[in-house]
């Protein structure tokens, strides 16, 4: 097993920095997917995650400008590692004026991705600094707890309004509120509600406009046959709604989330070369 | 037994900034008033880490001190210096950023009666901020560091030092610094058992080049306590000299210090020694690197330069007191403290040959033998500084009959 990775680039490096400080707000430890092609920041909804999961999805080919890998096997060329991605995030977040950034996989005392930043200097040779971040190796025979979560049957799918502005909303409304509603519709209208003892709040946001998805198989889907004003609701944990916005430096190209009534929210923000999905479980 | 001084802007908030990096060793600190300036000092609770802000008189646009040092009029005295509670001055000088933008001037001076010190603020618009504070009466502080006796003397520019520690993370509690005449290398301190899996290390390798001065006469790694110096960090990119570390091997302090024309300050840290390096139940102490000197029972011999009484020798650093020379008003004093000293340096002497078993001790026998010297040099004379044309009328003059050092003649302040 092999990896190395630079980045010379200081938007590149820059972009990577920023999605690895959304995921590091979203996991506190996650597990790394690397193929000949693509990265891979994947939490699998385990009941310690409070159900939550995560698929992020980037080409290596936009960031990195030495890409070398080689997996556990030859016909199964890929490597799946469990990180703490808080770590990641450190080790870049010097790094903004380097000259170069190099990540390899090393073997020291335990397994380490070893993050060498090169940093200009006074002198005539630069400066480095060397992060080694523990990492553990996931074996073959758990791959499969990883696999690319499909797109639920949903009832509403609908985009997302700007998200500073629901940043904002979510935010005051944590204050107040352990849980919150999120119902849409496919009429573009969406409202984010919360109730207590003492007060309800709700916001409402119309004219959000609901993405085509056009089905696979040329059946229909639940959503198609559906009343346009009816609202499909799910009641999720505020605070991880809350984190999934507030953990976003850029905003997307496209935010929309899919509703299935009572049981999950799916998130899927996508950016030009990175896409981020997260599912957000309803509570009981 | 009164102290005034008068710090105009933009002194305030360099005032502030000292005081915020003192607060990061301790709760308390030493307020400390000589003929020559004011000096802060203050010693964190395990003795491990000690700092020491001194401003001259020259920093302030008016110093006045004075006391009394005849023997008769002990009683009455103010002594100085006392002691007070950080977080109660802390205050005073919050937001230094603020205080540049709306403090004009700062005064500082002693009530004759209470025990009290007052903080006044000067701020724009007419708002004048008072504060009364209570001290405390304690013995004096002094950690005596012989930094030109160090083999290893860097001297890099604060920013530098600054952007290597940013690599560390806010948590990370100790550093190693690591050097040879061709390198030097900043790292996370690990021991034998630290749990790799679970740890994240860095590394910052510089070249000596970066270096306004870089002088290594032994190799060395010592670990020190990063959060503490992180304070004179932040003080010291208020001032425009490049920090100066002095260091010698493992187990002897390291000497962070800043200094200009008219401030100096130091942090003095003690560093692991080998023997606490090793997991406990080792005692190979000497085994671990044939470089370092041996630790357990011998004299170190790789200090045979060093005299058989090394205190005898050092001058006191840093601290614009008298010398040992000073003898007390009292005559009969002076003898008694004189024995004293000797039986101490004694005692101190064949401390040092023993082993330097924890970190608590890196800094402790100086404490413990320079708290003693101390009270030696305590009664030096000073005179009133009168500047021209301030209409402050407090100070008196006094003068000391019996120290060789001081005259009694008025000195004024340089501006």
């Amino acid at each position: 097993m092999r990896f190395r990775a630079k980045i010379v680039d200081f938007a590149c490096l820059n972009h990577f920095g920023r999605i690895i400080n959304t995921i590091a707000k979203l996991a506190k430890t996650c597990t790394l997917r690397l193929t000949v092609g693509k990265l891979y920041f994947i939490l699998s909804d385990k009941v310690a995650n409070g159900g939550v999961s995560m698929w992020c999805e980037l080409c290596q080919g936009n960031f990195f400008d030495e890409f070398q890998m080689e997996g556990v096997a030859a016909e199964h060329n890929e490597i799946y590692l469990e990180l703490v991605p808080e770590n990641l995030s450190r080790a870049l977040k010097t790094a903004q004026n380097a000259k170069a950034v190099k990540i390899k996989l090393t073997n020291k005392h335990c397994p380490c991705l070893r993050v060498a930043v090169e940093l200009p200097s006074l002198s005539s040779s630069s400066r480095i600094v060397t992060h080694d971040i523990p990492v553990g190796v996931i074996p073959k025979r758990l791959w499969n707890d990883f696999r690319e979560p499909s797109v639920p049957d949903f009832d509403v799918s609908i985009y997302l309004p700007v998200l500073k502005t629901m940043k904002s909303v979510v935010e005051r409304m944590k204050n107040l509120s352990n849980s919150i509603v999120i119902e849409a519709n496919l009429s573009g209208e969406m409202n984010l509600k919360i109730e207590t003892d003492l007060v309800s709040v709700t916001t409402h946001f119309k004219d959000l406009g609901n993405p085509p998805w056009a089905s696979e198989d040329g059946c229909q889907s639940s959503a198609q046959d559906r009343n346009l004003e009816s609202m499909a609701e799910a009641r999720i944990d505020i605070r991880k709604l809350q984190q999934l916005l507030a953990g976003q430096q850029v905003n997307p190209t496209k935010a929309l989330c899919n509703i299935v009534s009572k049981r999950i929210v799916h998130f899927i923000l996508l950016h030009e070369d990175v896409s981020l999905q997260y599912f957000i479980p309803a509570l009981a | 037994e009164r102290f005034l001084c008068v710090a105009p802007f933009p002194s305030p908030a360099v005032f502030g900034r000292a005081i915020y990096a003192i607060a990061r060793i301790s709760e308390e600190f030493w307020f400390d008033p000589i003929e020559k300036g004011l000096a802060l000092r203050s010693v964190n609770s395990s003795r491990s880490a000690y700092a020491f802000v001194f401003f001259s008189s020259t920093f302030f646009q008016h110093y006045c001190w004075t006391a009394a040092s005849q023997p008769c009029q002990k009683q009455k005295q103010l002594s100085l210096p006392f002691k007070l509670i950080i977080k109660s001055v802390l205050p005073v000088f919050r937001c230094a950023n603020v205080l540049e933008r709306n403090v004009e001037k700062c005064s500082i001076f002693t009530n004759i009666n209470g025990h009290h010190i007052t903080f006044q603020l000067l701020c724009r618009h007419g708002v004048v901020k008072t504060y009364n504070l209570t001290f405390q009466e304690c013995d004096p502080l002094q950690a005596v560091f012989a930094k030109h006796m160090c083999p290893n003397i860097l001297k890099v520019h604060s920013r530098l030092l600054a952007d290597v520690m940013i690599h560390f993370p806010t948590s990370q509690e100790e550093v190693t610094l690591a050097v040879t005449p061709i390198k030097v290398c900043f790292k996370s301190y690990t021991e034998e058992d630290t749990d790799f899996s679970k740890t994240m290390l860095t590394e910052i390798h510089l070249n000596p080049e970066e270096f306004d001065y870089f002088q290594v006469g032994v190799d060395s790694e010592v670990t020190f306590c990063l959060k503490e110096l992180r304070g004179l960090l932040a003080f010291s990119e208020a001032t425009s000299g490049p920090v100066s570390i002095h260091f010698d091997v493992a187990g002897k302090p390291i000497a962070f210090s800043v200094e200009d024309r008219v401030l100096e300050a130091s942090f003095i840290l003690a560093t692991l020694s080998e023997s606490e390096k090793t997991s406990a139940g080792d005692h190979n102490a000497g085994a671990v690197a044939s470089k370092k000197p041996q630790r357990n029972g011998n004299a170190p011999s790789t200090e045979s330069a060093k005299p058989a009484s090394p205190w005898a020798k050092r001058e006191i650093t840093s601290i614009p007191r008298g010398t040992k020379k000073d003898a007390t008003g009292a005559g009969g004093r002076a003898v008694a403290e004189a024995e004293d000293r000797a039986a101490l340096e004694r005692e101190f002497r064949d401390e040092k040959v023993r082993s330097v078993p924890t970190l608590l001790s890196g800094v402790s026998y100086f404490y413990k033998y320079s708290i003693f010297q101390f009270h030696s040099l305590f009664f030096g004379a000073v005179s009133c500084k009168e500047k021209d044309g301030v209409g402050h009328t407090f100070c008196s003059l006094a003068t000391a009959s019996d120290t060789e050092e001081d005259s009694g003649t008025v000195q004024s302040s340089q501006v």
